[in-house]
This record gives structure tokens, C-alpha cells and sequence, in this order.
């Protein structure tokens, strides 16, 4: 049996029907290949599906495909605007906040929700938000640096406080 | 996954009629976080899936004092984590909710599927064990409330019958509750709790609860008597904390040995008891 759901994906409509037991993160990546969004442990312990719902950063791999309808979802492909990248994006690259890449998004996209939530997030706060992501490869300071930089960004230009 | 049929009720009254009709073979489905791991692993094998989170009120949070709290079951752990009622009169069952998972777990999960869930390291329980908490149950008989303490009876075993659903929990206020919740695990975040606990103290009347240290959460009658109408002092703490081992039976497993297990409790109970004094 198929459901329909019906959803926005980066600001996009979309309508579309599911099978119950797959996950959205198996909709993004296998049918709307939206591969961005990876795979890691697939039990909510490794980030590397965070995508933002409803404001809100949640692990594509525990929700199920057909909870998917309503929702306005945003993946680390809907950060871009015009090709250029989020100033996040920008200060990742900046910072060389990754080496192999594969938790990259999903760091990118909690670090987006906190950056959402709070402009200015202090470093504890920041690496509160940012401990459901895994890394193997930076030590996480790099990364962040990077969160950092942009908070640093937001005051200059909200004023300093 | 194996295939099943996802069902969406509107009302609670629906929910009920698709327990009933479906019985043996469905799953209440809340925030999934436990949920989809159980289907994908084919721990559990339902023919029907009951997303219970589109039911109007269930997500509420509310507070009085006469009423006491009230945590709606589709209310998330960051949302009881961050609300002002529960920060400012609960604030060891804020400390609990924000320990579980990660925030992208926390913005998924709740704590009436965490109670549901029934596991004896439930991160949400020793708070609600040591406030008293009951469960707002629904079925097609009516309404009851359970206590918490009645609620879980084992080891992923609660009294909730095939066609009765939980809608909420109930917390009662408690005019000077102060209370501790500590969480002991292999890493700061994103871990199961080795052991947790929740010491509450209501003038020089105390509540121990703690988790991991036996099939289900428990409270310390024995420590608990020791303590009632006695000023703290260093002595009496000792005493209390050695009484505490004695009332749990916690087992060696992957996280960690009965001995250490014991040398916890007896460490959080002096330093809460100590904190508190």
C-alpha cells in the first residue's frame, strides 16, 4: 500500500507516494536522490541524517515515510541560494571544518538549525547542539571554529550587544 | 522493515477503536525514535503502525497549582525540557528530559513513550517516580489513572491493556520540592544512562528513585524511612547511603558490573543527600 504525502522539500512542493516501511531518509536519498542528506548508523546516534523540520533539526533515518506529509523539510541541498553558499557552508570551507566529508551535512544542518534558533550561540552552546553528530575525522574543533565564526558574523552585524 | 499498514487516528476515541479492532497486532507510535529501530531490527513485527501524534491536545504542556503539571503524551523531551513550568517547579525532570539522546532525538521523543517504553534505565522515569507521577490512561472502558509505580511492572512490561492508550502525565505540585537528577554514562551525551537517580527532599521528608539497578525504577522505602522527619547530617547521609545498596539488585551487563552499579547509588544518594542538606 502506497501513501500520499504531500510536503515541501526546500521550499519546493512535493507530492508523492510512499511505501509505510520506508524511512525518510530512504525517500530522500533513494527516490527523490537527494543524496546530500547520508546515511550512518541509521538509529539516530550519528547526525549524518540531521535535516531541519519545521525549524526544528531531527534524524531523517526515525521517521517514517509517511509522516513525511505536511511537513516543511529542509535539506543541506536547499542551504544554497542563487549557487552561492550559507555563510555556514562558506565558513566550513573557510575553516577546513571537514577531511573525509561524509558527517558534513548534517553537522551543517544542526549547526544551521542552532545558528536559526540563536544567532549568537555561545562555544558550550554550540557544542551541546552539535553532540549528536559524529565525527571520525576533524576532533570537531575545526567544526566548531567554523559555527563560531558565523555567530561572530551575526553580532558584528546585529550590532554588538 | 517489513511491511505494515500506517494508521493516523484524529481523536483519541479513534486510536481506541483501531487498538481494539487490530488487537495483538498493532503498535502505538509516538516520536519513533524507539519505535523505528524496533521495526527495522524486526524486533516487533505489527501488521499496523497507529501514529497517535496528529490527536488534538496531546502535545500540550500545563500547570497549575492546584492541578499540578501535565505533560501531554506527544510532547517532546526539548519541548518539557525548555518549558518554563517545568524548569521552574520540576527542574530535575527538565535535567532528565534534556540527558536523553541528542537534540535531534530530544525534538522526536517523548516522555510518555519513554515511561511506555518501560525500560529500567528510562532517563524520564526516577523523576516521575520521585514526584509521584501518575499516567493518564484512555481505553474503551474509560479513563484511569495509574501511578507510576504501579504503571511499569518489568522489564518492558506496564499494565497497559491492548486497547488503552496513554495520554498524559500527571505530576502533582509540591509546595518546596527540591530535587537532583544525576545521569552516570560512558560519554557526556547521546548515551543510555549506566545508572540514574532522582533525590527530591519536601522538608525533612526524602524520595530516592533510581534507574538501572533493577528490572524496573525503584524507590528506597527502607532509605526513605531512615531519612523521614531528620535533619541531614554528615553521619546520617553515610548511613543512608550505605542503606541504598541494599535496596536495589542491579545486574553486570554491557555498560557496566553489579559492583560499580552498586558504588554509584551509594555515591549519588551522599552527594544528592549532601547537595540538599
Amino acid at each position: 500500500m502506497k501513501y500520499k504525502v504531500n510536503f515541501f522539500l526546500n521550499e519546493e512542493p512535493m507530492e508523492l507516494y510512499v511505501d509505510a516501511n520506508r524511512t525518510m531518509l530512504n525517500v530522500l536519498r533513494d527516490e527523490l536522490c537527494y543524496t546530500g542528506t547520508k546515511e550512518g548508523c541509521g538509529a539516530g546516534e550519528c547526525g549524518a541524517c540531521t535535516v531541519i523540520v519545521d525549524g526544528l533539526p531531527i534524524n531523517a533515518c526515525l521517521v517514517l515515510a509517511p509522516e513525511m506529509d505536511g511537513m516543511h523539510i529542509t535539506t543541506v541541498e536547499g542551504l544554497s541560494k542563487d549557487g552561492e553558499l550559507s555563510p555556514l557552508q562558506k565558513a566550513f570551507v573557510e575553516h577546513a571544518a571537514l577531511q573525509c566529508g561524509f558527517c558534513t551535512p548534517g553537522f551543517i544542518m544542526s549547526g544551521t538549525a542552532l545558528l536559526m534558533e540563536n544567532p549568537q550561540p555561545s562555544r558550550e552552546e554550540i557544542v551541546r547542539a552539535i553532540s549528536g553528530n559524529l565525527c571520525r575525522c576533524t576532533g570537531y574543533a575545526r567544526i566548531i571554529e567554523a559555527i563560531e565564526d558565523v555567530a561572530a558574523q551575526n553580532a558584528r552585524q546585529g550590532g554588538a550587544e | 522493515m517489513r511491511e505494515f499498514v500506517y494508521l493516523r487516528p484524529g481523536s483519541i476515541a479513534e486510536a481506541i477503536s483501531m487498538r481494539c479492532e487490530h488487537e495483538g497486532c498493532s503498535v502505538l507510535f509516538n516520536g519513533g525514535t524507539d519505535i523505528v529501530i524496533q521495526l527495522r531490527d524486526r524486533l516487533i513485527k505489527p501488521d499496523y503502525v497507529i501514529d497517535i501524534k496528529h490527536i488534538d491536545g496531546l502535545k500540550k504542556i500545563t500547570f497549575s497549582k492546584e492541578e499540578g503539571l501535565f505533560i501531554g503524551a506527544c510532547a517532546t523531551m526539548n519541548e518539557i525540557g525548555n518549558n518554563e513550568y517545568v524548569k521552574t517547579y520540576y527542574p530535575f525532570l527538565a535535567d532528565a528530559a534534556l540527558s536523553v539522546g541528542s537534540k535531534q532525538v530530544r525534538n522526536r521523543a517523548t516522555c510518555v513513550g519513554n515511561i511506555v517504553n518501560a525500560s529500567p534505565l528510562c532517563d524520564t522515569g526516577t523523576p516521575l517516580y520521585a514526584a509521584d507521577a501518575s499516567l493518564c490512561i484512555s481505553g474503551k472502558d474509560g479513563d484511569r489513572e495509574v501511578p507510576i509505580r504501579e504503571f511499569i511492572t518489568f522489564v518492558r512490561r506496564t499494565v497497559l491493556k491492548p486497547d488503552e492508550i496513554v495520554t498524559g502525565v500527571k505530576v502533582p505540585y509540591v509546595e518546596g520540592l527540591r530535587g537532583i537528577f544525576t545521569k552516570v554514562a560512558r560519554r557526556r551525551e547521546v548515551d543510555l544512562s549506566t545508572i540514574c537517580g532522582t533525590v527530591a527532599r519536601v522538608g525533612d521528608s526524602y524520595r530516592l528513585a533510581f534507574g538501572a539497578v533493577a528490572p524496573t525504577p525503584v524507590r528506597m522505602p527502607k532509605t526513605e524511612a531512615l531519612l523521614e522527619g531528620k535533619t541531614l547530617t554528615p553521619e546520617l547521609i553515610e548511613e543512608a547511603a550505605k542503606l541504598a545498596r541494599t535496596e536495589v539488585s542491579p545486574i553486570d551487563d554491557v555498560r557496566a558490573s553489579k559492583e560499580y552499579r552498586l558504588d554509584v547509588v551509594e555515591v549519588i544518594v551522599r552527594r544528592s543527600l549532601t547537595q540538599l542538606a
